[in-house]
C-alpha cells in the first residue's frame, strides 16, 4: 500500500523539479495526457469498486490512454482537423461518469451500513 | 483482486511495481503540468513588460538626442551669425572687400546657411474642390510637376531663397512625388503647398503671371492658385548638415 504512495510523492517532486520548458505548440499534448490519466485513475477507482477490477487492465489502460490521446491529437494537428477536442471531449464525459458512478456506489454502500446498523439496533 | 488470492501473491511484486510506475508517472505528470502552466503564466508577463521598458528607454534616448541636435542646430545659427558680423565689419575698414562679402552672403542665402528674410511673393497651390464629373482624381490634385515650374520661374526671375510649406530648399534639394505627397529631402508634405520665395515681389509676382505662363498653365490643370506679394518673409535655415 505504501508503494504506490511513495512513487506519487517521487513523481511529484520530479516533476516540480523539473525545468525543460516543452514548446507551446505541445502544450495541448501534455493537457490532454493530463485527462488521460485522470480518466483512468478514476476508472481504475470505479472498477475497483465495482469489483471488475484488473490490474493489467489499469495499467495497460494508463499508458495506453494517454499515448492515444497524444497520437489522436498528433494525428488531428496533422490533419488540420481538432481531433484533440474530441479526445477532451470524450474524456471529459467519461470522467463525469466515472465518477457520478463511484458516488452511486458509495452512497448505496452507506445507505447498506444504515441499514444494517438500524436492523442490529432493532 | 479478492477473486483469486493465489495468483495474486505470485503476481505481487510484478503488480507492485507496476503500481509504482503508474503512480510515479501520474504524480510526475501532474506536477510538470502544473509547473508549465506556472511558469508560463509568469514568463509571458515578464517579456511583456521588460519589452515595454525597453521601449521605453529607447524612446527616452532618441528624445533626448533630438533636443540636444536642436540646441546644437541653434549654437550653429549663432555662430555662423557671428562670423558674419565679423565680416561686416571687416568690410566695413576695406571697401574692397565688401563686394566680396555680398557675395558670400548671397551664396550662404543660396545654400540655405542662414535664415533668409526679406520681401518677397508666396505662392499657394491648392487641390481643387472634388468634382464628380471627373474620374480620374489626378485631374485636380497638385502633382510635383506643378510645384516644380512655379519652382523654376520663382529661380529664373531671380528668387534668392525657397521654401515649400516651411521646409528650406538648398542648392542640392529634391523633390519627389509620393502618391497622394511630395517628399522633398526626405520629408513628406501635403497640400496645399505654400511657396516662399525671398526676392523683388514684382518681378517675382510678374514672372508667374505671363501670359500663358505659369499662372495660366497651373489653372488649367484645375488648381487654385494664389500669389501674395505683399509680405515680409521670413524662412528658417536649413536643418541638419551639408
Amino acid at each position: 500500500m505504501w508503494l504506490p504512495l511513495l512513487g506519487l510523492l517521487l513523481g511529484i517532486s520530479l516533476g516540480l523539479l523539473t525545468d525543460v520548458q516543452i514548446p507551446t505548440i505541445y502544450e495541448s499534448y501534455l493537457s490532454i495526457a493530463v485527462l488521460a490519466a485522470l480518466d483512468t485513475l478514476f476508472g481504475g477507482i470505479r472498477a475497483q469498486l465495482q469489483q471488475v477490477y484488473d490490474d493489467y487492465v489499469f495499467v495497460t489502460g494508463f499508458f495506453f490512454n494517454i499515448a492515444l490521446a497524444a497520437g489522436l491529437a498528433f494525428l488531428g494537428v496533422h490533419l488540420g482537423v481538432d481531433l484533440y477536442l474530441a479526445a477532451v471531449f470524450a474524456f471529459g464525459v467519461r470522467l463525469f461518469q466515472n465518477i457520478a458512478i463511484i458516488r452511486r456506489i458509495l452512497l448505496s454502500k452507506w445507505n447498506d451500513k444504515k441499514a444494517k446498523q438500524s436492523e442490529k439496533a432493532v | 483482486m479478492t477473486k483469486q488470492p493465489a495468483n495474486k501473491k505470485r503476481h505481487s511484486f510484478k503488480h507492485q511495481f507496476a503500481f509504482l510506475v503508474v503512480s510515479i508517472a501520474l504524480g510526475f505528470l501532474f506536477a510538470y503540468a502544473y509547473n508549465m502552466a506556472k511558469t508560463k503564466d509568469t514568463t509571458m508577463t515578464e517579456t511583456n513588460s521588460s519589452d515595454f521598458e525597453k521601449k521605453e528607454q529607447l524612446r527616452e534616448g532618441l528624445i533626448a538626442q533630438q533636443e540636444r541636435n536642436k540646441e546644437l542646430e541653434e549654437e550653429k545659427l549663432l555662430l555662423q551669425q557671428k562670423i558674419k558680423d565679423y565680416e561686416q565689419d571687416f568690410s566695413g575698414s576695406k571697401e574692397g572687400y565688401k563686394d566680396l562679402v555680398k557675395q558670400a552672403d548671397d551664396l550662404r542665402l543660396l545654400l540655405g546657411k542662414i535664415p533668409g528674410r526679406g520681401y518677397g511673393v508666396t505662392v499657394t497651390l491648392q487641390d481643387a474642390e472634388y468634382d464628380p464629373k471627373s474620374v480620374n482624381p489626378n485631374d485636380y490634385i497638385v502633382h510635383e510637376s506643378h510645384v516644380f515650374k512655379v519652382l523654376n520661374e520663382l529661380k529664373i526671375s531671380g528668387a534668392q531663397a525657397i521654401a515649400i510649406n516651411g521646409h528650406r530648399l538648398k542648392a542640392n534639394s529634391y523633390i519627389k512625388c509620393n502618391g497622394p505627397v511630395i517628399t522633398i529631402d526626405d520629408d513628406q508634405f501635403p497640400a496645399p503647398f505654400v511657396i516662399e520665395a525671398v526676392g523683388d515681389p514684382k518681378v517675382l509676382s510678374a514672372g508667374l503671371t505671363l501670359a500663358g505662363g505659369v499662372y495660366d498653365q497651373l489653372i488649367d490643370d484645375n488648381i487654385i492658385v494664389t500669389i501674395d506679394g505683399s509680405k515680409q518673409l521670413v524662412m528658417p535655415a536649413v536643418q541638419g548638415n551639408s
